[in-house]
């Protein structure tokens, strides 16, 4: 079987000179639990953003569920993003509005454009984006404006506007980087419930080492735009963190040591 | 100065930036030239003192105003709200999507972009005065060209605002519209919409209360509206119905004003 | 749909009720269908529009098209226009800087603010053009001076309520040092006030200088001089080449103007400040801080 990602010698060259990744070749399969490591500024987020056109590759290609995303016409790369949920690390609701119209986003590719002008999504959807809620246990927020929940419920919104696409993909950009400890390991707990339950790839990117080791199947480590590590959390030693981290292990890379 | 020697060397005083005082001076040119009886329009304060009773004989009419006319204002007055009403929503209407094509994270590419900024700005170029004379010109007296010169004055305004407006939002749901594969529109609807909602309506409120204010001037050219009345009344040198237009003006503009203050208290 | 209905938790909450916002949207239907029903325009007329618009702008620009030898006149008509609207601007710029300090409540004492206020508010609720013609037209007779009379008198209502803001928004801690040495209360505000505040209010003096070039065109029609009382007679009496040429300066002399003054307003501050000024004008200071 076909791996759900994969990257062939993909390279990113910002508009500025900026060389983001180079030449990295990777496969995921369906249903792994990825977990990406790295300083910021290794290429950790332009990995994750190449993978559904966010941002576009400048060299090489990614092949995602058999789609090619430098071959992509806009309409079969939207087609593509509806089938990848994103979940961001400033979960980037619509503060204005209420938690079911935010979880809605999820279902703009079933909706058509007069539908969605109007705001009247069909009750299917409106369904839909329910169970989403119900599966991140913040559905009697649905009525509440986004702007009035805590940090750690504005990304259980995001992860249910993940989920109501339906996806075949998740990718979570430091989703815990703006969220204290407990918060931290409620929002990684749903998302690897996610991940064994409805068996989507996910694909999500961490600061922190011993989370990474606590969620990730398989840990990626990243620096300066090149893959310097992939295997299991197990075979994380202190010599394969100096190469992805070019330093020692300190009390600032773990999420526990940094609170005490 | 003995003590001074235990301080070390004092720093010099610092070399001021020159634009400010080169700013200052061309101000005051400009005034000097402006206020010049030559090159400038000739304003002499000891002139203008002498002249202050001129006016007295009018401005004792003015303050006598004659109630006897009101009611043949009313009809003129309902003319200008309506005309205020109509233009504030088609105008309003009109600005949203050129809003959006006027401003970065939402216009359809460069050239949209540039070319709606242009055509904004030569919108608002142009005084609402000379489009109505010129809407006068081409079908006649009457509130229809007093409206349209209003939808383009109003076009003008909430676009500039709004696509400021836009310019500033959050851009991250638009992010995340993106990533969940909404096409443009979808996007500018679910994600763009819910936060300027409140600008717009404040903004719409706004030129509504402008239009009033407008449709004053409006009517002299005879555009409609209580402004022709006005004009004509002072063509009459009745002072008398004159004060009796702009009190009431003045009461409405103030009225309108108060409804809409806490219209927007209330739905913002 | 019984499956989905099964599945519903019991924690799902009701939406809450829209009737509110329904009852207001229909009755804002109802005042627009009374103003679009109510108002006297005949179709006939909307018909007739394009074509009359375009045969216009078809002599101005095409046959017999722009009055080259018009140019001067316009362009000294546009210089009388921009004249009236500095002058204006500029009697607006002094007499509402002490105004400003009266009307702000935490230099000035609340009950003399807030009558202050009022007046403020009452002379900004006469357009330029009535102060025009009932006030400064007798006095100073038809002519550009009644227009700069009347623009200062106008602009003084919303410049007033600028600066007040401004005031209002100050930093406490510099007055209270420079009261704290024994400043005496013009010193305070000369040395601890002024200085925080008049970029900002600079910047509102050239937005109004702005707003004030668009309002000395409309004076011209009245009689007070400048490029309207031009556009005025040229286009009631046809003649659409000289009308063009004038409304050719207009646009590039008003562009030229907003650009100049944008771009000192927003070397003085940033973002130009012209937001700030209508939102004051719309009273609505929790839409400055969600921006």
């Amino acid at each position: 079987m076909a791996p759900m990602i994969r990257f062939e010698n993909a390279s990113v060259t910002y508009p500025g000179g900026v060389r983001a990744l180079r030449d990295v070749t990777l496969e995921i399969e369906a249903g792994q639990m990825i977990v990406i490591v790295g300083l910021s500024g290794a290429g950790k987020s332009t990995l994750i953003r190449a993978t559904n056109g966010l941002v576009p590759i400048t060299g090489g290609d990614v092949i995602v569920d058999g789609q090619s995303i430098r071959k992509a016409t806009p309409r079969q790369l939207r087609q593509l993003r509806s089938r990848i949920g994103m979940i961001f690390q400033t979960f980037n609701l619509v503060n204005r509005t209420s938690v079911l119209n935010n979880v809605l986003l999820g279902r703009l590719h079933a909706t058509s454009t007069i539908r969605s002008l109007l705001g009247w999504y069909k009750p299917e959807d409106v369904e839909i984006a329910m169970q989403a809620l119900e599966r991140v246990e913040i559905v009697e927020k649905a009525y509440v404006r986004a702007s009035n929940l805590s940090g750690g419920q504005q990304q259980r919104v995001g992860i249910a506007r993940a989920l109501a696409q339906q996806p075949k993909i998740i990718l979570a950009d430091e989703p815990v980087a703006s969220l204290d400890p407990p918060t931290s390991h409620v929002v990684m707990r749903d998302l690897q419930r996610i991940n064994r339950d409805l068996g989507i790839t996910t694909i999500v990117n961490l600061h922190f080492l011993d989370l990474a080791k606590v969620y990730g199947q398989r840990i990626i480590g990243m620096r300066d735009g090149n893959l310097v590590f992939d295997g299991a959390g197990d075979a994380v030693t202190e010599t394969v963190f100096r190469d992805i981290y070019g330093r020692s292990l300190t009390a600032d890379d773990m999420l526990e040591a940094s609170v005490r | 100065m003995t003590a001074a020697a235990g301080v070390g060397v004092r720093p010099q005083k610092p070399g001021r930036s020159a634009v400010a005082p080169i700013a200052i001076v061309a101000a005051i040119g400009l005034t000097v030239l402006s206020l010049s009886k030559e090159l400038g329009i000739g304003l002499d304060l000891g002139e203008l003192i002498e002249d202050i009773g001129r006016g007295r004989e009018i401005i004792a009419e003015l303050l006598s105003p004659n109630w006897g006319y009101l009611p043949s204002t009313v009809g003129p007055m309902i003319e200008t709200f309506q005309m205020a009403v109509l233009a504030a929503v088609i105008g309003c209407g009109v600005a949203l999507p050129v809003s959006f094509l006027a401003s970065r994270p939402t216009t359809t590419g460069t050239i949209g972009y540039l070319a709606s900024r242009s055509v904004l700005s030569v919108v608002r170029a142009i005084p609402d005065i000379l489009y109505a004379l010129i809407f006068v010109a081409a079908v006649g007296v009457g509130p229809l060209p007093g409206i349209l010169a209003l939808v383009l004055f109003n076009v003008g305004v909430v676009a500039k605002l709004l696509s400021e407006t836009v310019d500033g939002i959050d851009a991250g749901p638009i992010e995340a519209a993106n990533a969940a594969g909404g096409t443009k529109l979808q996007t500018v609807r679910s994600a763009v919409m819910p936060q300027i909602l409140p600008n717009y309506v404040a903004y719409s409120l706004y030129t509504f209360e402008l239009n009033i204010r407008a449709s004053t001037v409006l009517g002299i050219v005879g555009a409609g509206g209580i402004g022709r009345t006005l004009l004509a009344q002072y063509k009459l040198f009745e002072w008398g119905n004159v004060s009796v237009v702009i009190v009431e003006l003045f009461v409405f503009v103030l009225l309108i004003e108060l409804v809409s203050i806490w219209l927007r208290r209330r739905l913002v | 749909m019984t499956a989905a209905t099964a599945a519903r938790s019991a924690s799902r909450p009701v939406p809450p009720s829209r009737l509110r916002r329904h009852l207001a949207l229909l009755g804002l239907l109802v005042v627009i269908a009374w103003a679009a029903l109510g108002i006297d325009v005949d179709l006939e007329k909307l018909v007739r529009l394009p074509g009359g618009v375009l045969l216009i702008v078809h002599r101005m620009f095409v046959d017999p098209g722009l009055d080259f030898t018009y140019l001067e006149t316009a362009l000294i008509g546009m210089l009388q226009s921009i004249e009236i609207a500095w002058v204006g601007t500029v009697i607006a710029a002094i007499l509402s800087l002490p105004i400003g300090f009266v009307a702000a409540k935490n230099v000035s004492s609340g009950p003399i603010s807030n009558a202050i206020r009022v007046l403020l508010d009452a002379i900004r609720a006469f357009p330029e053009l009535v102060l025009a013609v009932a006030i400064f037209i007798p006095i100073a007779g038809l002519g550009p001076v009644a227009g700069a009379l009347a623009i200062g008198i106008h602009s003084i209502g919303t410049l007033g309520k600028l600066t007040a803001e401004v005031i209002e928004g100050i930093d406490a801690g510099p007055v209270e040092a420079a009261r704290s040495v024994g400043g005496s209360t013009l010193q305070v505000h000369r040395w601890a006030v002024l200085p925080q505040v008049l970029p900002e209010i600079v910047a509102f003096w050239l937005y109004r200088f702005e707003i004030n070039i668009r309002g000395a065109a409309v004076l011209g029609v009245v009689g007070a001089g400048g490029i309207g009382f031009l556009l005025q007679q040229t286009v009631v009496y046809g003649r659409f080449g000289k009308a063009g040429m004038a409304l050719v300066v207009v646009i590039v002399a008003t562009i030229l103007v907003d650009t100049v003054s944008g771009w000192v307003r927003r070397r003085i501050i940033e973002g130009g400040g012209t937001r700030r000024a209508i939102e004051a004008e719309l009273e609505q200071p929790e839409l400055v801080e969600g921006i």
